[in-house]
């Protein structure tokens, strides 16, 4: 294998779970898990819950799922509360993997219904951001595909969580941004008069700006990561161009302007013409349409280089390598790609979890990698060989 | 599984703001086997209150309505900086403030904040009222400061304030927002850090 690190030569600080418990999340009724510092695999049958396992780190990480939007979908049938607790050390990248020094943090989330409760080293968490970034991680599952090839929404959704590290007060601009956004067409719908509209188009307009400079922002340092990343994973000749394409201003008096004269136009419409919510990060191979031109293996390799991009941003901002989620990886990328990948996440990276339904994936590994593996059968773990 | 007049009691406790049907029930539980005194005597200053007490008849503060003018304690203190007028949204902001002491000024509550979400219009906020005040030459205001939250209702509330009250010649003001004392900056939220950084001043 070519320049491929040994996992356990790591040099920089990253993060890891220590100790994962999950009570009552989809089909896993109860489940402890103690993951290795570095590799670990997760190995199953389609729907014995791999998937869940990953989802239960992702929540208890950053309060969200990265499969619903709708928490108390999360909670297992016929339960009406679920939890996911997790201890989390910061490790120096000197340090010895299996002692690990220092502070062991202790979050938790509860879900009761779709109310979430927080919990960091017991005490309710200053702010959700706060919450958000104290355990960074990073998620590549299948849905994912759409970065490339989908709507503009999952970009945004890129750009807004390498901007919430890189400046937590962006989920409050986004969350102030929506309601100004709604209270506007709500007056636009009711023919209201100017100086009410003028209010809140000033709140508007002065969100949507802050909004748009962060973006731009986390747009420079993903654009200079992904096409790094892009190279090593796709043919050398093709040059991948990533680009913010915002759809407001990040001067907030010509967005207030912009506003104003587009009243007549907006009203009527689901919402303005004019905003942040129709940014875009504009993707390119060659100079021509990434969404047009790519290929089925060129998208995959791009969807990966900006997911590997997403940890890179996230680790330079936050200081320390964020845990790696890879959900079925096998059946998304081919063999060859594989390799890369595996050659890629054997540089230097943290904690990683791995969900397969195709141990045979292990022969890909560069040699003398060190791992854990776990097997999920019905909810729960059963003893594996690793 | 409760006497009606119990089960009644429960439905107007889970009524009070924080108050969830658990809470109201073990309340009114309380009430009913506790020492009677206090249910009666909280009985008397409920039946009472309405007639009691009332908004301050300038400036939206509660009062007590046997007061001369029906002023509230902070409009009836000579002491009070007539020429400053800080308008809140709510009365419980207007008590934060005091509890700083940092402000002798006089207040204005609006009461409610501009919501067209929650169908409140500018038709809805007092603002002839708060002009009325404005235009007293008995009273003259030289400065407002608008203090509703920074929220997106209360930052609108206050643009629209400013363009309406701008034209009455008072100076018009805004508060400024910094980081909590004696907190310590990694855990102050990160908007109220940007604000701080955003409107820093020179080291005397």
């Amino acid at each position: 294998m070519p320049d491929a690190v040994a996992l356990d030569d790591r040099r920089t600080s990253h993060v890891a779970l220590r100790e994962l418990v999950v009570e009552r999340v989809r089909n896993l009724d109860h489940l402890e898990l103690e993951p290795a510092p570095g590799l670990n695999l997760i190995a199953g049958d389609n729907g014995q819950g791999k998937t869940s396992i990953l989802e239960a780190i992702y929540l208890v990480a950053t309060s969200r799922s990265f499969r619903t939007s709708r928490l108390a979908e999360v909670v297992a049938h016929g339960a009406s509360v679920a939890s996911v607790r997790a201890a989390v050390v910061e490790l120096d990248g000197a340090a010895a993997a299996d002692t690990p020094p220092g502070y062991v943090r202790h979050q938790s989330l509860g879900l009761d219904g779709a109310r979430r409760v927080l919990r960091l080293d017991g005490e309710p968490p200053v702010s959700l951001a706060h919450y958000a970034t104290r355990t960074p991680v990073v998620v590549f599952h299948p849905a994912e595909l759409e970065l490339s090839t989908g709507a503009p929404a999952a970009r945004r959704e890129l750009l807004d969580r390498v901007s919430l590290f890189q400046a937590p007060e962006t989920s409050r601009h986004r969350a102030a941004y929506a309601r100004a956004l709604r209270s506007r067409r709500e007056l636009l719908r009711l023919g209201s008069g100017a100086r009410e509209l003028e209010a809140f188009e000033a709140v508007l307009a002065e969100h949507g700006a802050a909004l748009c400079r962060r973006r731009a922002r986390a747009c420079e340092a993903l654009a200079l990561e992904a096409t790094a990343a892009f190279a090593r994973l796709a043919p050398p000749e093709l040059a991948l161009g990533v680009r913010y394409e915002p759809g407001g201003s990040p001067d907030p008096e010509l967005a207030r302007a912009e506003l104003a004269r587009g009243r007549a136009r907006d009203a009527g419409r689901p919402s303005p013409r004019f905003g942040p919510h129709h940014d875009d990060l504009g993707l390119t191979l060659d100079g021509r349409p990434a969404r047009r031109v790519a290929s089925q293996g060129q998208h995959r390799a791009l969807t990966m280089a900006l997911k590997l991009a997403e940890r890179a941003c996230i680790a330079a901002a936050r200081g320390l390598e964020p845990i790696l989620l890879l959900d079925d990886v096998s059946s998304e990328l081919d063999r060859e790609r594989s390799t890369a990948l595996f050659a890629l996440l054997g540089a230097g990276l943290g904690q990683v979890f791995v969900t397969t339904a195709r141990p045979d994936l292990l022969a890909d590994l560069p040699t003398g990698t060190s791992f854990r593996s776990f097997r999920v059968a019905r909810g729960a773990l059963v003893p594996a060989g690793g | 599984m409760l006497p009606d007049k119990l089960q009644a009691l429960v439905r107007l406790l889970a009524r009070l703001p924080g108050v969830g049907d658990k809470t109201a029930q073990r309340y009114a539980l309380f009430l009913c086997t506790a020492d009677p005194a206090i249910a009666r005597e909280l009985g008397l200053a409920l039946a009472g209150l309405e007639a009691e007490v009332g908004p301050c008849t300038r400036c939206g503060h509660v009062a007590d309505r046997s007061a001369a003018g029906g002023l509230c304690a902070i409009c009836a203190d000579p002491r009070r900086d007539g020429s400053v007028l800080c308008v809140v949204g709510r009365v419980q902001d207007l008590l934060s403030i005091e509890r700083s002491a940092a402000y002798r000024g006089r207040y204005f509550v609006l009461g409610r904040l501009l919501a067209p979400l929650e169908g409140i219009r500018a038709e809805d906020l007092p603002l002839e009222r708060l002009k009325a005040l404005l235009r007293d030459p008995a009273r003259p205001v030289t400065e407002v400061l608008l203090a509703t939250p920074p929220s997106v209702d209360g930052e609108a509330t206050a643009l629209l304030l400013a363009e309406e009250l701008r034209p009455l010649g008072a100076r018009v003001t805004r508060l400024a927002s910094g980081v909590p004392h004696g907190g310590d900056l990694e855990f102050a939220d990160p908007v109220t850090i940007g604000r701080a950084i955003a409107h820093r001043r020179g080291v005397e």
